[in-house]
């Protein structure tokens, strides 16, 4: 069941720490003010017109020394941070504000190092037109994700429908590489304060799964900005988010369960060709005691099963 | 091959006796038998007759099908999408678009071919400007043989009956999805005839059903289908969106007017129409006249698929020392209390505010919607203002704008418009004398 994450993941995560490291040698001092880019090329299927990589797989990785000793010294400070951690209380707070916090704020963007947590893709991946950028924005404290949106899909053969540009949080990794999740199960809504130029967008949250065919069940709501110089707050709460599986809605939906969430992401692919852009403030969960839904969608048996 | 011919000869020459066809038909016929090309599908009429029924080889040809033969046999070798082309060929509107449909329909009465001329179809229809139009998806639908493809047994309805045909009807109500378009009761009885009570189709039907109700009204800033087609009645929709206040009051300073001069010259005077609320009137009216105000944009706002521009009148924040903090007039509302200091016991459990900063970003005083964003127009925007806001007359305002819209003519050129964004933009002083010191292009506000 794992022999081909095991075979992909480690690839995948040595390859991005040589990119990190690569910009740390090349840019020393002037920190990247744009956000990372996704490897145009990800998973092992070769799309039509891709050229063929002809190097063997252990051939790009960076076997340094100096990228070995990197290595020790951040996973060592990981290590030591989660011992020490614990002696403070669960995720590295106190008990009494574990327990009491009404909000927190997951992500809010105040520097160039925050925009290191987020990946964008767009459909070039699969060999599309469209373009994303990810940068701070105008006073260095907003993140402002910007491109252009081209719907022509690529002339493949097997492609019909093309056009999304995407930003994805980055799986929170601890020492060791060892995947850690974000715990919100003590919250029950999604707060984002955003300003859009008026274009709907979608949420994706993707949860930690057991069996690995699960591994591309997202849960998505939809995001409609108004546009316009004003901020917008935005609360969904995760009731209303209901499962999809490589963007398809599924018929089996059941709620999202928030003790193991792996990312969140921003997907735009409203068809309309042009630019577009979308400026984030910060990403929080809060706890809404007004809002007692469980789950928005009917669970139950439906006869006929459809 | 010489066999065949030999019976398709002597098939016609029965036919010529039988029917009496004109002479002309029999020569094109033969034609069509020594090119021994797969046209013969669209001979069906008469090929049938090699192992068709003796009744159906008496029934005799109706007219105008043979004359749908004839227009089609120079060229019976076709892709659905030239006859798309063929028939329409001068317009192509709904009525076209149906006739082609027709024409298939009435051309075989198997319908051989019918997959293909259905995806040919769907690839045409936003050609004929047809694809958010549900009657047209039936029609489609009923080009589909009726009760062929329904499963008569439990193993038929265990495997999959018929995948392509099922695979081409899953197809086309993606199709009706990706537009949003709900199917409606004939729909469902289509598919029930075409392909059962328990087909991938149907499934998808039911799907469409489930799901397209829920979603359909979620939107909390609805934009119509149509939006207005008057510019002066778009810019008054999307600025009463983008201003988010009731009280918001949208004037508009010029209409659109074309005017020849006596010269001759054609002058075309664009439209402006603007939107201020209250209190961004008294906000302008606090600001300090020794700091200026600027005119940024155009700004990008997208209605659907139409993108509009809008250009805003903004301040940049007051800086920390500036700041005044106005006390409330304990007499401005008399019904409830606009300032509480009550001593409560709230400690972190009742704390609901994010622990964020607040960002700063100046205030917004105005905001237009214009066909022609140069200065000239805007300085009207301006002097329209300074009636309701007399301030104005004395805040030097300055203006930043992008290079035009550049994006609304498609977008091939978005890139160009990108370099605009990021390239300094233009700084025109309206009041020369008030030369401030040399501001950083701080670029586009986003």
């Amino acid at each position: 069941m794992s022999l081909p994450k095991i075979a992909r993941l480690p690839s995948v995560r040595l390859l991005s720490s040589i990119h990190q490291q690569q910009q740390q040698l090349l840019l020393p001092s002037v920190p990247p003010l744009t956000g990372p880019k996704r490897a145009v090329s990800q998973g092992e299927y070769r799309r039509p017109g891709q050229p063929k990589v002809d190097k063997f797989p252990w051939q790009p990785i960076n076997f340094g020394f100096s990228k070995g000793f990197e290595g020790v010294k951040k996973h060592l400070a990981l290590l030591k941070k989660e011992f020490s951690d614990r002696w403070v209380g669960p995720q590295g707070k106190p008990i009494l504000e574990h327990m009491l916090e009404q909000n927190q704020v997951l992500w809010e963007f105040r520097g160039p190092e925050s925009l290191e947590q987020w990946t964008v893709s767009s459909d070039q991946e699969i060999g599309g037109q469209s373009e994303v950028h990810l940068k701070l924005g105008k006073n260095h404290n907003t993140c402002l994700l910007y491109g252009t949106l081209s719907s022509t899909p690529p002339r493949d053969g097997e492609t019909r429908y093309s056009g999304y540009c995407t930003m994805r949080s980055k799986q929170p990794l601890a020492s060791f590489d060892r995947k850690k999740h974000y715990d919100w199960s003590s919250f029950n809504t999604l707060h984002l304060r955003v300003r859009g130029d008026g274009r709907p967008w979608m949420i994706n949250i993707a949860t930690e799964t057991y069996f690995s065919h699960q591994k591309d069940d997202i849960y998505n709501y939809f995001l409609y900005t108004r546009g316009g110089p004003y901020w917008q707050d935005v609360k969904i709460p995760f009731s209303k988010f209901f499962l999809t599986h490589r963007g398809r809605i599924q018929d089996d939906q059941h709620p999202l369960w928030l003790d193991k969430v792996n990312t969140i992401g921003f997907t735009l692919g409203d068809k309309a060709d042009g630019p577009f852009q979308l400026e984030i403030d910060f990403v929080g969960v809060c706890k809404d005691y007004a809002h007692t839904e469980e789950f928005a969608y009917e669970v139950y048996k439906r006869n006929p099963e459809i | 091959m010489k066999c065949a011919r030999c019976l398709l000869q002597l098939q016609c020459l029965r036919l010529v006796g039988q029917s009496a066809r004109s002479a002309a038909q029999h020569g094109a016929l033969l034609r069509s038998a020594s090119s021994s090309q797969p046209d013969m599908v669209h001979n069906t009429q008469v090929l049938r007759r090699f192992h068709g029924s003796p009744a159906c080889a008496k029934r005799p040809v109706p007219a105008e099908f043979i004359n749908e033969d004839d227009k089609k046999r120079d060229k019976s070798l076709v892709a659905h999408d030239d006859l798309f082309e063929q028939v329409a060929k001068e317009v192509k509107t709904k009525a076209t678009f149906n006739k082609v449909v027709d024409v298939f329909i009435k051309r075989d009465i198997r319908r051989r071919g019918h997959v293909e001329f259905i995806y040919a179809a769907l690839k045409k229809m936003p050609e004929f400007g047809v694809e958010r139009d549900l009657a047209v998806y039936n029609k489609l639908l009923d080009v589909f043989p009726k009760e062929v493809f329904v499963p008569r047994n439990f193993i038929q309805r265990m495997f999959n009956h018929y995948p392509r045909q099922q695979e081409c009807g899953v197809q086309l109500l993606e199709q009706m999805e990706n537009y949003g378009i709900m199917p409606n009761m004939e729909t469902k009885v289509l598919l029930v005839q075409i392909f059962g009570e328990k087909g991938h189709p149907m499934r998808k039907y039911q799907r469409i059903m489930y799901w397209f109700p829920k979603f359909k009204h979620i939107n909390p800033f609805p934009v119509p289908q149509q939006l207005p087609e008057d510019p002066v009645d778009l810019a008054r929709f999307s600025l009463t969106r983008i201003a988010n206040d009731l009280d918001a009051k949208v004037s508009v300073y010029q209409l659109p007017s074309t005017d020849i001069t006596e010269r001759g010259e054609q002058i075309t005077l664009p439209h402006i129409v603007g939107i201020q609320s209250p209190s961004q009137m008294e906000l302008l009216a606090q600001h300090s006249p020794n700091r200026p105000v600027f005119v940024e944009g155009p700004f990008p706002l997208w209605l659907r698929k139409t993108c509009v521009y809008y250009y805003v009148l903004r301040a940049d924040p007051t800086p920390p020392d500036e700041k005044v903090e106005e006390p409330f007039d304990p007499e401005r509302c008399l019904a409830f209390p606009l300032q509480l200091d009550l001593d409560l016991d709230r400690d972190f459990g009742d704390e609901e505010s994010f622990d964020v900063e607040d960002l700063d970003e100046g205030p917004v005083f105005a905001m237009c919607m214009t066909s022609q964003g140069d200065q000239a127009v805007l300085n009207q925007w301006i002097s329209g203002l300074q009636q309701n806001n007399p301030i104005l007359g004395q805040v030097p305002a300055l203006f930043r704008l992008d290079a035009g819209p550049r994006e609304l003519q498609g977008p091939a050129d978005t890139e160009s418009a990108h370099h605009h964004r990021t390239d300094r933009p233009q700084r025109e002083e309206r009041q020369p004398e008030e030369d401030e010191e040399p501001r950083r292009s701080q670029g586009a506000k986003w």
